[in-house]
């Protein structure tokens, strides 16, 4: 997968410098002709330096190119630059301050070692070229050191850019990675709800028709289809940049050939917290129905998502219970799950009711408020 | 089933899987329902609409070369007093729901049984809103979410509209809707229909400003 390259920029300034440098080193040697002992040697030099910023220039164009010999070349080549001053120049110039023939052009290769190698390795050629300049001083008084400080400083800085890039441009290409393996992720998801879900379906439907042990092997693909398709379009439970969960994409992992959920097309988002208890006592609720009605007993989960408040409804097609059997259950205390559900419904500042009716079934409606205004 | 003195339901069945719609046709057939065309593609199923004149459209949502919510609405428009009923095996709700806004009748998941079907096909020739509980939950959703819009002539519910809902929902027939509110089951199946008819309308007068508003694909190359 090809990245933009976050180091070209670096590359491109580097090379910027060395030619702004280079004409800035000939114009000095125009202005300071008389510091020159050999003047016509020192635009010999000048036209070395020429040479190797074009050279350079092109050879770290490529990535490929940027070698250890390069580098060492590059210092090798700009140091005996440096010390050349000390052959052309008149031997009391440079102690009184003139710049040596390089004059700022002597930078480049400790920034391209910042750039490649880093911090450590930028400070290192810094080194060594400010060495020089110390060297061609004749040592370390005066203002000798100012220039060569301010390399160090400024390979240090480059190289430590360089580093940040390098982890950005690592970042950049994972993201990159992961993208591409979520649409392929996507890809396989379409088709396996274009074909194994028709399939699974099918064998529901004409299994259930067969009957026997047929009807067996339908229910089981009627049980695949429904927890295959939960899957693919229900995508997991995201949490928003707010903190909030969809309930709908939650409960869409309890559907089954036996219970329906149904929800809004858009997601229902509730805080996080509340998602979770919501779908908690919707998922004992459910279980509630296994319990008491058999495991052929049909159930149905309805998300309403009423703005201020959003309400679950379970309803089972089972016998059914009478009020006044359910408020002896709840005297004799055998209404713990109710109980259980009830209590994390009203933990969120919501209400739940059950309402049962012999040979209708029973219905559970749990209301959850929005903490916060609809967005 | 069907009364041999009336002229049988025809149905044209679109679907992209061969499995589907051969099983589907035989279906029909087997029931005493004349399949006048079974093809796979959604411009093909536009063009022959108004030649083969189909009483009911059974129309796989996923096909591969028009998205079927444009299907729905070229369908219609090639052959009017054709209805549309939605066969899906996703749970793409927002497909569903645009297809039911651009004028399909009913909506029904493929895992249905055979006799589920059937009585679809049929009541939506009738003209009956074919409501699974899924669409109901999609309808209400849409209702919620246009509430929340300040536009004067945004369509609202009425309570006893979203109250039937509600219950369709919850996989309760007209007939224990219309027992438990006391009702005529015609009454129910009337408040059904009136929802499916306001987002209808809203659809179709929300796209009538969007013409005016932007043109006629005045922007397209």
């Amino acid at each position: 997968m090809a990245v933009v390259s976050l180091q070209a920029p670096l590359w491109r300034s580097i090379a910027a410098f060395r030619f702004a440098s280079l004409g800035y080193a000939a114009i000095l040697l125009v202005i300071r002709h008389d510091k020159y002992a050999h003047w016509g040697w020192a635009w010999a030099v000048l036209a070395g330096m020429t040479m190797w910023t074009i050279v350079s220039t092109v050879a770290y164009a490529v990535p490929e190119r940027r070698t250890r010999s390069l580098l060492a070349a590059d210092l090798i080549i700009t140091s005996a630059a440096v010390l050349s001053t000390a052959l052309v120049q008149y031997a009391n110039s440079t102690s009184i301050g003139v710049m040596p023939v390089t004059a700022t052009w002597l930078a480049g290769p400790a920034l391209a070692w910042a750039v490649v190698g880093g911090a450590t390795a930028g400070a290192a050629a810094a080194v060594v070229i400010g060495g020089c300049a110390v060297l061609l001083r004749g040592g370390f008084q005066g203002t000798a050191l100012d220039g060569p400080i301010i390399l160090l400083m400024a390979a240090v800085l480059v190289g430590y850019i360089s580093t940040l890039t390098a982890r950005a441009e690592q970042a950049l290409q994972r993201a990159t990675e992961i993208e591409a393996a979520s649409r392929e992720r996507e890809r396989l998801a379409r088709t396996i709800h274009d074909s194994v879900l028709q399939v699974l379906a099918m064998v529901q439907r004409r299994g259930a028709e067969a009957g026997g042990a047929a009807a067996e092997i339908g229910r089981l693909a009627g049980e695949q289809e429904a927890a295959l398709r939960a899957l693919v379009t229900g995508g997991g439970q995201v949490l928003s940049l707010a903190g909030e969960l969809d309930l709908s994409a939650i409960l869409a992992g309890e559907a089954s050939s036996e219970v329906s959920v149904v929800t809004p097309a858009e997601p229902v988002l509730l805080a996080q917290r509340s998602a979770e208890e919501t779908a908690a006592a919707v998922r004992a609720a459910i279980d509630n129905v296994r319990r008491h009605c058999g495991d052929s007993a049909k159930a149905w989960v309805l998300v309403d998502d009423e703005g201020a408040e959003v309400s679950v409804t379970i309803r089972d097609d089972g016998p059914g219970v009478s009020p006044s059997r359910l408020a002896e259950a709840a005297a004799e205390g055998r209404l713990g799950v109710t109980h259980a559900i009830r209590g994390r419904i009203r933990d969120l500042g919501g209400s739940a009711d059950i309402d049962s009716t012999p040979g209708v079934g029973t219905e559970v409606r749990l209301r959850v408020p929005r903490s916060s205004p609809r967005a | 089933m069907t009364p041999q003195e009336q002229p049988a339901i025809r149905v044209m069945v679109v679907d992209d899987h061969p499995m589907w719609r051969d099983a589907v046709s035989r279906d029909l057939a087997d029931a005493g329902f004349e399949v006048v065309a079974a093809v796979g593609e959604g411009t093909q199923a536009m063009q022959i609409a108004a030649a083969v004149r189909p009483d009911v459209v059974a129309l796989d949502l996923q096909l591969p070369d028009v998205p079927g919510v444009d299907v729905t609405r070229g369908l219609l428009a090639a052959f009017p007093p054709a209805r549309v009923l939605i066969l899906s095996a996703s749970g793409e709700h927002r497909d569903v729901l645009d297809a039911v806004k651009a004028g399909a009748a009913g909506y029904i998941l493929k895992s249905a049984s055979r006799a589920e079907f059937l009585d679809a096909v049929r009541r939506t020739a009738a003209g009956e809103p074919v409501f699974s509980p899924g669409l109901a939950g999609l309808v209400l959703g849409e209702f919620r979410r246009l509430a929340a819009s300040p536009a004067p002539d945004t369509p609202r519910l009425t309570e006893r509209e979203a109250e039937i809902l509600q219950m369709v929902g919850t996989g309760l027939s007209y007939r224990q809707i219309a027992d438990r509110l006391v009702l005529s089951h015609r009454t129910v199946q009337n408040h059904v229909q009136n929802t499916l008819t306001k987002l209808q309308l809203h659809n179709r007068v929300d796209l009538v400003r969007y013409v005016i508003e932007h043109g006629l694909g005045s922007d397209r190359p």
